[in-house]
């Protein structure tokens, strides 16, 4: 391959990287910078930092409490859709039964449902149960992508686990249930750990729902987004120290799961 | 042949009777949490969803718990609600924008990378990042770099000469619904160069080889042996891309909030507006029982390409 056109595509790999960083690092900048920076019509790369946004708007506005909300929340829709979908995954992986493909593909479609559609009725259902504004609402509702998410991804994990290993595990002794726990599940961990990072990705930086069924005190951090947003006199100093606090945390989440990440992004049919 | 070998038999035989038993519930047992909670979460409101559809309730007249009104409801969406219909002719000029240009742009970059022989997978965590932040906040991100008055973005474009001085991309009607679509290739162009290249370094080499020996150009081996190749990925890829686009919300609801005027009102936008802006529920209920159709006709055909993507090796 010639020089110039290795070249060529060195130029187009920065180029793409530098398009999808340098606004998130402008953004970035912004929660560090005063008001009369951050307004400045020439963008100010170099100015003095100010810490003074980060307290001011999660201490004196109380925006605290939403960091543990869309902490309880992640982890709750994550420890929910765990307990439920690993044992099913595992159904799916060994055991062969009429109508399989069928339920398989109606765990698809769950997982793809539109949140605009499913919340409506949600929302009725839920202010006529009690449930509005909870945090149980809003972890039942990221079940809805999270469940089929799991399912998908360990039923690929257990798949790649020779069924020779549960056989020799029965033959021991166990039964096929006590052959999933004790010695395919530990088999199976390293999957289980990136599909829980990945779950608790999508149910942190997930908004509609959320939005629709806790707007107040249950409320995520990216329900705490708009908020701040007005049409004028937009505080983005403020608004931007929000977006770093919840976005900062997922980047290193990623980081964990990268290699997995196409597995559980196309539903296990690539390996990635 | 030892007298102990019979009682180890006999244990076994025991043994494998009770894994036979305990398997015949295991089943059910794995299974029906999985689906009892998505009948809670899922099938439930599905079905109330088109029970609401027959109804005419509307938390805007308090005490009120929705009569029955037949068809009513579809009527109204089908003669007499032309936002609805500008709605989904917006939502499809979306889609079908950002979708190919994220497909153009996430393949091409693809090709670069997989051609840039020493560790291609090395820059994917940079190159990532757009993807995995949360919506709102790449909505909110872009709304603060395109602000007409100190927007970093929208400074050099103005600088460079690509937008005129006046201009506000997210004030104008006619530039606000291309500035959501930039800003969705700009957010999942990664996705696809991700799925892309993981398919690209799992290519077989032997095709390639073969076309090497028989001296086949680039050009050739891209159309004849690459694109072939890719194509169950790529069909997969796109749909999964286009059922996401059409649900999008979180970044043009924080940027435009639909506006100016209706001009960037997705679908489900104005489901939205009708719902929770309106709070005429049971009109509502219709337009988001349509939403579900269209994607579960989506949902379909990308498990029919992923099947083919998937070349059989799933269980």
């Amino acid at each position: 391959m010639s020089r110039g056109w290795r070249g060529a595509g060195k130029a187009v790999v920065l180029a793409a990287i530098m398009i999808g960083l340098v606004p998130y690092l402008w953004m970035f900048l912004t929660s560090f910078k005063s008001r009369v920076d951050a307004l400045s019509d020439t963008p100010r790369w170099v100015f003095s930092p100010t810490l003074a946004h980060y307290p001011e708007v999660f201490l004196r506005k109380d925006y605290l409490p939403l960091v543990w909300n869309s902490v309880i929340i992640a982890v709750g829709s994550t420890t929910l859709s765990l307990l439920i979908g690993v044992p099913a995954a595992y159904a799916f992986a060994r055991l062969s039964f009429k109508g399989k493909e069928d339920l398989f593909f109606f765990f698809l479609t769950t997982r793809m449902a539109p949140a605009i559609s499913v919340v409506v009725p949600m929302f009725v259902l839920f202010n006529k149960l009690g449930l509005a504004d909870t945090r149980s609402a809003v972890i039942l509702a990221h079940s809805t992508f999270n469940l089929s998410l799991v399912v998908w991804m360990m039923r690929g994990f257990f798949a790649d686990i020779p069924a020779e290993i549960d056989e020799a595990a029965m033959l021991d002794g166990h039964t096929r249930a006590g052959a999933f726990v004790r010695v395919i599940l530990p088999l199976a961990a390293p999957g289980v750990a990136a599909t829980a990072v990945l779950c608790f990705i999508l149910s942190w930086n997930e908004f509609l729902y959320a939005f629709i069924l806790a707007a107040f005190e249950s409320r995520t951090l990216t329900v705490g987004i708009p908020g701040l947003v007005t049409p004028h006199g937009t505080l983005w100093g403020q608004v931007a120290a929000v977006a770093v606090v919840a976005t900062v945390p997922i980047l290193v989440f990623t980081a964990l799961v990268q290699r997995h990440l196409v597995r559980g992004l196309t539903f296990g049919a690539v390996k990635g | 042949m030892s007298h102990r070998s019979l009682p180890r038999r006999l244990y076994r035989l025991v043994a494998r009777a009770g894994t036979v038993l305990a398997d015949r519930g295991m089943g059910p047992a794995f299974l029906l949490p999985a689906v009892i909670l998505l009948f809670i979460i899922l099938v439930g409101p599905f079905f109330y969803t088109i029970f609401l559809s027959f109804t005419d309730l509307s938390y805007s007249t308090p005490g009120h718990d929705g009569n029955f009104v037949g068809l009513t409801n579809y009527r109204r969406l089908v003669t007499d609600d032309p936002v609805f219909w500008h709605s989904v002719a917006t939502t499809l000029r979306f889609v079908a924008a950002s979708v190919s240009i994220e497909m153009v742009l996430g393949f091409g970059l693809a090709l670069v990378l997989a051609s840039q022989a020493h560790r291609p997978r090395a820059v994917m965590p940079l190159l990532l990042v757009p993807m995995m932040l949360a919506p709102v906040a790449v909505g909110l991100l872009w709304k603060l770099v395109l602000q007409g008055e100190f927007g970093m973005v929208a400074y050099y474009l103005r600088k460079i000469g690509l937008v005129a001085d006046d201009t506000s991309l997210l004030g104008d009607a006619s530039l606000a619904l291309p500035t959501m679509v930039l800003v969705d290739v700009w957010q999942w162009t990664p996705f696809v160069t991700l799925v892309a290249l993981a398919g690209l370094l799992g290519l077989p080499r032997a095709p390639f080889e073969a076309a090497m020996m028989d001296g086949a150009g680039r050009v050739r081996i891209f159309f004849d042996i690459t694109l072939p190749l890719m194509r169950p990925l790529l069909a997969m890829v796109l749909l999964l891309r286009t059922i996401d686009a059409f649900k999008e919300f979180d970044k043009v609801f924080l940027m435009t909030g639909g506006g100016p005027g209706i001009s960037t009102e997705l679908l489900s936008i104005y489901v939205y507006r009708v719902n929770f802006r309106n709070w005429d529920l049971g009109y509502g209920a219709v337009c988001a029982f349509m939403i579900y159709l269209v994607v579960l006709i989506l949902c379909k055909l990308f498990y029919a390409a992923l099947g083919q993507a998937g070349g059989g090796k799933s269980t």
